[in-house]
């Protein structure tokens, strides 16, 4: 028989596991938010730099920067199928086993979702000058 | 596997009828306007819905008899621009959503195992500000003045300039009125998922067309301000001369574009993922199993309502941005069909490991498929810049839209109809109706459809009222015209069908299908207070697991009957658990009262009575005080009684 986890462990869990499942889905509108939106004005404003840093750098930034914070929603996630793997459960305690279970499911694959979209919106940093239309 | 009898009550005859006492509603005109019983107003969002269907697919016919041959003078173009965008808008947010949220008011109650939706009041309130904001705009057709300028109503073509008249105001307006209906739904259908579900229904246990409603509310509440803010400018440029879409006063035409799609691909995953809903919903009965792949199918519900917030730019491929731009949206638009991949896949797999019932709810379910996986075909092709910008704005749009529309929405909604009749009405449909309906509905569909493709990639523009003989699109434009006429008769046998049912047809049992949800286990049609007793849930399939069912019969407990009063439980949101029992509202007119306010206040400011519409907000903001005031309570329960 196990203890239970004091107050703090549980929240630090119940945090980690909200990481696991929606930390890709924000770190892609975070993406998806700057890259765009950055390259869209300062191309409006007709410059392809931002101060001294050229605007590629600064658009591949937020693609860097989001995909590894991907990575690491999908390792939390991954941890949190295989805390759950072996765990036995009883009675109502079932059903909470379940749903997190379902969480970590839910986070491992729609991770790979959000770090497929930012890896491929990236890979036209390579293609396209940033301004061109 | 449930049998075709609900199970016995566990609540002993006093208990029902204190219940019937307490929920039950005496039939009087009071008691229809003051009514707050989700399943009559579900059931009234479904044939309001379906009336305005009629009056936009009879637009629709209006139109397609127009174009079926060359240089025809049946509409002249205003008329034809009024019935298009009327049509389109109609379509859109008369009839998709409501009618798809009137599914969800009736079943998400029954589905969770909870005695109503969590604000039944604010339920009854979005009914009537759908009902009015749908005849605001209708009313306006018969006059000459409905809206004009296409579903999306890109400025500047629909700025007062261009668009004089009050086409475009009764758009802005009645979208902005029925915005508050949708909002307001979409709220009462989170509350009512994360906090009413039955004892034990944690996450890993709600049914797959719950996830879908709550996904969708989600995506309103986050999609809708964009649109909302749209149409405040547009009608503030129009009305008033501010200058947010004018770009000679540093105004910005893409804004109109951005904030529009920002709401409207969502909005389109907001049509059909209900719908989806309802397809995994059917299936096990029809399949006899549960749909393959659930933790996959809520993965895909999931991260189809977050993906679809960022690919709206996909829908102005031909407006000029940076390369670099596009390719982002670009991504999330190919990335997106991943996951609706993976429900078309689950569901074959479900109907391959299964055993096939063959009746004419799955008939639509397949039809569906058919239809949707089409449609998603040429929707990834539009994924594909390049592509997109050969045929933006052609007849191929047209063909590609109604594939995923008719497809992904309309043959579900039909499959839903006939799937949920004998729980609604107490009665089951005539099964050779229902094939002849869905064959001619299947084969209208592709004729009236299938052939627009080609008259887009032949160059026909859409939206235009009618064509010279030259391009040779004549032939195609005749045939989608029979298609439309022949897809109207499979309308008309559904509609036959169901008055045929509520008139003639057999009595239903409880469970017709041998359902898995907890819906099966009330009778057809369900009492008023919907559960003698509030089950316990243990498994995904309640309906089919044995001690789900024994907890309403033998195994009830007093703490689930909840007799003495309009009660029912709140639960934990991740996992199911008892927290307390709470007391629901009683039926009131403040609803209705509300939203006639607010229609005084929209038809106020559509003809600028501006002092009609300040004593209508100031009619609102009472009744709003009214209806918001805390109720007068006995001493004993405000803990303050000696």
């Amino acid at each position: 028989m196990s203890a239970q986890p004091g107050p703090r462990t549980r929240l630090a869990g119940g945090l980690l596991l909200w990481y696991a499942v929606l930390g890709g889905a924000l770190a892609w509108a975070i993406h998806l938010m700057l890259a765009w939106g950055i390259d869209e004005l300062t191309c409006a404003s007709g410059s392809d730099r931002i101060g001294a840093v050229p605007l590629r750098v600064v658009v591949a930034l937020a693609v860097v920067v989001p995909a590894l914070a991907t990575v690491g929603a999908l390792l939390a996630a991954a941890l949190a199928w295989r805390r759950t793997a072996h765990t036995r459960s009883d009675g109502i305690a079932e059903g909470t086993l379940g749903r997190t279970r379902l969480l970590a499911a839910l986070g491992l694959w729609a991770n790979l979702l959000f770090l497929a979209i930012i890896l491929l919106g990236g890979v036209a940093l390579l293609v396209f000058p940033p301004c061109q239309r | 596997m449930s049998t075709t009898t609900a199970p016995s009550p566990g609540a002993g005859q006093e208990d029902l009828a204190r219940l019937e006492a307490h929920w039950g509603e005496r039939a009087s005109l009071r008691s229809w306007f003051s009514t707050v019983d989700h399943k009559r107003i579900g059931r009234r969002y479904l044939v309001t819905a379906s009336l305005f269907f009629v009056l936009a697919g009879t637009s629709a016919l209006a139109m397609r008899t127009q174009l079926a041959r060359p240089e025809s003078n049946l509409l002249s173009p205003e008329e034809y621009n009024q019935l298009f965008t009327m049509h389109g808008t109609a379509m859109i947010f008369l009839f998709a959503t409501p009618m798809l949220f009137g599914f969800g008011n009736y079943l998400v109650p029954l589905m969770i195992g909870s005695r109503d939706m969590a604000f039944p009041k604010l339920n009854a309130f979005g009914y009537w500000v759908f009902l009015f904001a749908g005849l605001f705009m209708w009313a306006s057709l018969p006059f000459g003045a409905a809206p004009n300028g296409g579903w999306f109503a890109y400025v500047p073509l629909t700025d007062d300039r261009n668009t004089p008249g009050l086409h475009m105001d009764v758009y802005t307006l009645g979208l902005l009125f029925l915005g508050i209906a949708t909002t307001a739904g979409s709220i009462n259908f989170i509350v009512t998922a994360l906090k009413l579900r039955a004892p034990g229904m944690s996450l890993n246990r709600v049914p797959l067309f719950v996830w879908a409603i709550v996904a969708t509310a989600f995506m309103v509440i986050f999609a809708l301000p964009a649109l909302n803010l749209d149409n405040a400018m547009l009608f503030l440029d129009r009305r008033f001369g501010t200058h947010f879409f004018d770009p000679e006063a540093a105004g910005n035409v893409l804004l109109w574009q951005h904030l529009f799609w920002i709401f409207g691909h969502p909005d389109v995953y907001i049509i059909v993922m209900p719908a989806l809903g309802i397809v995994s919903a059917v299936l096990p009965a029809f399949t006899r199993r549960g749909v393959v792949g659930y933790v996959l199918i809520v993965l895909a519900i999931v991260s189809i309502a977050i993906i679809s917030f960022g690919v709206w730019v996909h829908h102005m491929f031909a407006t000029g941005l940076p390369h670099l731009s596009y390719s982002f949206f670009s991504a999330a638009s190919t990335i997106i069909t991943i996951p609706s991949g993976i429900q078309i896949f689950a569901w074959l797999a479900t109907m391959m490991l299964g055993r096939l019932v063959v009746r004419v709810p799955l008939l639509f379910l397949v039809g569906f498929i058919v239809t949707f996986v089409l449609g998603g075909l040429t929707g990834a092709m539009f994924a594909l810049t390049a592509f997109d910008q050969q045929v933006t704005d052609s007849y191929f749009v047209v063909a590609h839209f109604h594939y995923v529309l008719i497809g992904g929405a309309v043959f579900p909604i039909l499959a839903a109809i006939y799937y949920w009749l004998p729980k609604m009405t107490g009665r089951m449909y005539h099964e050779g109706l229902g094939k002849w309906a869905f064959w001619l509905f299947f084969t209208g569909m592709q004729v009236a459809f299938f052939p627009m493709h080609l008259s887009g990639l032949f160059g026909m523009p859409r939206r235009v009222y009618t064509y010279r003989d030259e391009p040779g699109w004549d032939v195609w434009n005749m045939v989608s015209t029979i298609g439309a006429y022949i897809l109207a008769v499979g309308l008309l046998l559904v509609l036959i069908g169901v008055v045929h049912a509520i008139r003639r047809g057999r009595p239903a049992p409880p469970d017709p299908w041998c359902g898995d949800t907890l819906e099966w286990s009330t009778e057809s049609p369900p009492r008023p207070y919907n559960f003698p007793v509030l089950p316990q849930v243990h498994s995904l399939h309640p309906t089919w697991d044995q001690p789900s069912r024994s907890s309403m019969a033998e195994d009830a407990t007093p703490d689930r009957i909840l007799a003495d009063g309009r009660r029912t439980l709140f639960t934990s949101e991740l996992d199911g658990r008892r927290e307390r029992v709470v007391e629901m509202p009683e039926a009131s007119l403040q609803p209705l009262l509300l939203a006639l306010a607010m229609l005084v206040f929209f038809t106020a400011m559509l003809f600028a009575w501006y002092p009609f519409a300040v004593a209508a907000a100031v009619a609102v903001a009472v009744i709003i005080a009214w209806w918001l005031w805390p109720p007068r309570r006995p001493e004993e329960e405000l803990g303050v009684a000696r």
